[in-house]
């Protein structure tokens, strides 16, 4: 190969990548509000930001998967948790994440700045990502309740007690987070409209429940789920 | 044996780099602990891990930077046959730098932060940041013009430092909309790491061959073109494969995807252009341990940048790894094998030259080398198993953070156990490097 040729490889190689990349910026610039719904970034969710940010939350979370790979991804957390719970990490980590073996730092954050991050959190989860992040995606998690429900390994009920992150807390036989309750004898503990109640909206119940509520399930799926509820007695 | 004075400037940027190489490492094995352990909250409120990896990656960049300006002003002279502009402006950026640097690490205990990963310096600490940048850039261009013997690799060392500084700007406003923050935020990381760097590491390593093998320098400045060619058409787009999940448009995912999958190439091409120089060389190579730590350098570089981050660029892939351990595999191969192996090599190269030997004792720096080399390794996989693990049990079977955190807590105990090593063997290399002895023919 000649010097020539060599130096034609740079200078093709480099401009060209470079007009393109400038290009696609351009236009990713053109696109990128209504992907994001730049139109609902009021000053409370960019002061959100600010807050988001004053803290350095995302050198332990990641948001968009960017960031520390310490603590869960923020980007579907509005989704995944709704705001009650979110409030109380952001307020009461300490006593939320009491029995975890992650701890989250106590802040000290007022209640207007709480306010802010809510703001911004509802409105990341609104991003059009391409239906990432995989763990958060309704469309792949029904897809995946769905199969199993074909393969008839599962109730409907147990189902949905997967689908809705219900482990994430709770555990039976031993499976599953403990920063909720055990359930393996919830059944002989509660009746079947306690156990609804508690999960359509636990703070009506117990003001100080660290449940999230869960508002969007459909009430034919709602009783599926107290009905697997109930089964779980204790004893084997 | 240096041939000019002020190449002299270099070795305080050397000494700092290395100690806070080794501090930054110590934080790592802090932070491994925060991962395999549970900390009291009394701790957490304090010193959060938050603040803990804002340490660890801000002493990275840190150390680097420092590497590369002082490989720089040790070989621009040599380069440019002449003294150096100014040495005095030289100090004054280290200490100007330096400052900031402990500032923002006193800092970010207090909370002083902008609170953006790897950006987490905050703005006023920024404007100096660009203060030392411009003295360096000022101070070498100077040099240049002033020495009229303009070299291809000068050319290239001066573009990729002059491209890394212009990249850091767009790192310093505040962005509204985090879709953009991050678009921009990675104009910096990317655009530095698979692009400025690489540069950098282009010109300093060909620079090194060809004065350790006698090859020409038509022939090394002719594979330079080739090889920075081809770092940049696939570097430039590859920026794509972070925009797939951020709100960008879909057509990311096809120019990141293909561009990015190209990456591994022109690093393949930096082994097979090293290995020739050597085979081809004109001369003995004396200092082995350069020579070890330069073949060592490019084929960690391909392993670790380009197998490592082609595994999971593509996006079919990375819907499932992104945001997870997998990266931080990646990222801890990658820094250690293309960047931190090419700076020691630079000490390896430097140091006994500033101290007057031909000729010194190798075997600590090869001890150092495959201590380092091969726990980095192990560190990297254990990484990788966890992340494996985080991808299948977080993402596929639905499983929940925590829980998945859960299973991974045993790798990471496996990880502190070797990072230990790793530490035994980094501080191998700042102890040799700062007790160099001649060789017993030379005493």
């Amino acid at each position: 190969m000649s010097t020539k040729l060599a130096k034609w490889i740079f200078y093709v190689g480099t401009i060209s990548s470079a007009v393109l990349f400038l290009f696609l910026t351009w236009d990713t610039h053109r696109q990128i509000g209504t992907l994001t719904h730049a139109d609902r970034l009021s000053d409370e969710v960019v002061a959100g930001k600010r807050v988001f940010q004053k803290y350095n939350c995302n050198d332990c979370h990641t948001i968009l998967g960017f960031g520390g790979y310490y603590a869960p991804d923020l980007t579907k957390v509005y989704q995944r948790r709704g705001e009650s719970y979110i409030r109380r990490a952001l307020a009461q980590p300490e006593v939320l994440f009491a029995k975890s073996f992650r701890k989250m730092p106590q802040q000290n954050l007022s209640s207007e700045e709480i306010d802010k991050l809510v703001a911004f959190f509802r409105w990341v989860n609104d991003i059009n990502t391409n239906d990432w992040p995989p763990q958060d995606s309704k469309k792949r998690r029904k897809s995946g309740v769905n199969r199993l429900l074909e393969s008839a390994t599962m109730s409907l009920g147990a189902a949905l007690f997967k689908e809705n992150n219900c482990f994430d807390c709770h555990s039976l036989k031993g499976v599953g987070g403990d920063t909720g309750p055990a359930l393996d004898d919830v059944g002989s503990r509660l009746t079947l409209d306690r156990i609804k109640q508690q999960i359509r909206n636990p703070e009506a119940l117990n003001p100080d429940s660290e449940m999230p509520a869960y508002p969007d399930l459909s009430e034919s799926d709602l009783q599926a789920l107290a009905d697997f509820l109930l089964k779980q007695k204790g004893g084997e | 044996m240096i041939k000019y004075e002020s190449q002299r400037v270099a070795y305080p940027y050397f000494v700092i780099a290395l100690l806070l190489f080794g501090l930054q490492v110590i934080m790592g094995l802090w932070l491994a602990i925060n991962y395999a352990f549970t900390l009291p909250q009394s701790l957490v409120d304090v010193f959060p891990f938050a603040t803990a990896r804002a340490f660890h990656t801000n002493l990275l960049v840190l150390w680097m930077l420092l590497g590369f300006m002082g490989g720089t002003y040790y070989m621009v002279p040599e380069e440019s046959e002449s003294e150096l502009y100014s040495t005095k402006l030289a100090y004054l950026q280290l200490v100007i730098l330096v400052g900031t640097g402990v500032a923002a690490l006193i800092g970010f205990l207090f909370g002083w932060t902008q609170g953006r990963p790897l950006l987490e310096i905050p703005f006023e600490l920024d404007l100096l940041v660009v203060l030392g940048a411009l003295i360096f850039l000022f101070n070498i261009a100077m040099t240049l013009i002033k020495a009229k013997n303009w070299t291809m690799i000068q050319g290239t060392l001066l573009g990729g430092l002059t491209f890394l500084a212009l990249l850091y700007l767009f790192g310093i406003p505040f962005y509204k909309n985090l879709s953009i923050d991050w678009y921009y935020w990675w104009w910096v990381i990317h655009l530095w790491v698979e692009g400025a760097w690489e540069l950098i590491t282009g010109a300093i390593m060909a620079w090194i061959l060809m004065r350790i093998t006698g090859v020409p320098r038509k022939t090394v400045e002719k594979w330079l073109y080739v090889e920075i060619g081809l770092f940049l058409f696939t570097g430039i787009v590859g920026t794509g494969h972070h925009y797939y999940w951020i709100g960008a448009p879909r057509y990311w995912l096809w120019f990141g995807g293909i561009f990015s999958a190209l990456e591994p190439l022109p690093i393949a091409f930096m082994v097979w252009d090293t290995l020739r120089h050597v085979k081809e060389r004109r001369v003995e190579i004396k200092n082995k341990a350069v020579l070890t730590l330069a073949i060592g350098s490019v084929i960690y570089h391909f392993i670790g940048a380009g197998v490592w981050g082609f595994i999971h660029t593509l996006p079919q892939i990375n819907y499932y790894t992104h945001g997870s351990q997998i990266t931080v595999s990646h990222g801890h191969l990658a820094f250690f094998g293309a960047y931190a192996l090419l700076i020691i090599t630079i000490f390896y190269y430097a140091f006994p030259n500033l101290k007057g030997y031909s000729n010194y004792k190798q075997t600590l720096a090869n001890w150092a080398f495959w201590i380092t080399s091969s726990t980095m390794m192990i560190i990297g996989l254990v990484f990788g198993v966890a992340g494996v693990l985080q991808t299948y049990l977080e993402r596929i079977m639905g499983l929940g953070y925590m829980n998945a955190q859960a299973q991974m807590q045993f790798w990471f105990k496996i990880a502190i156990f070797t990072g230990v090593f790793f530490l035994a063997g980094v501080i191998m290399w700042i102890y040799d490097l700062l007790n160099l002895k001649p060789a017993e023919s030379e005493s």
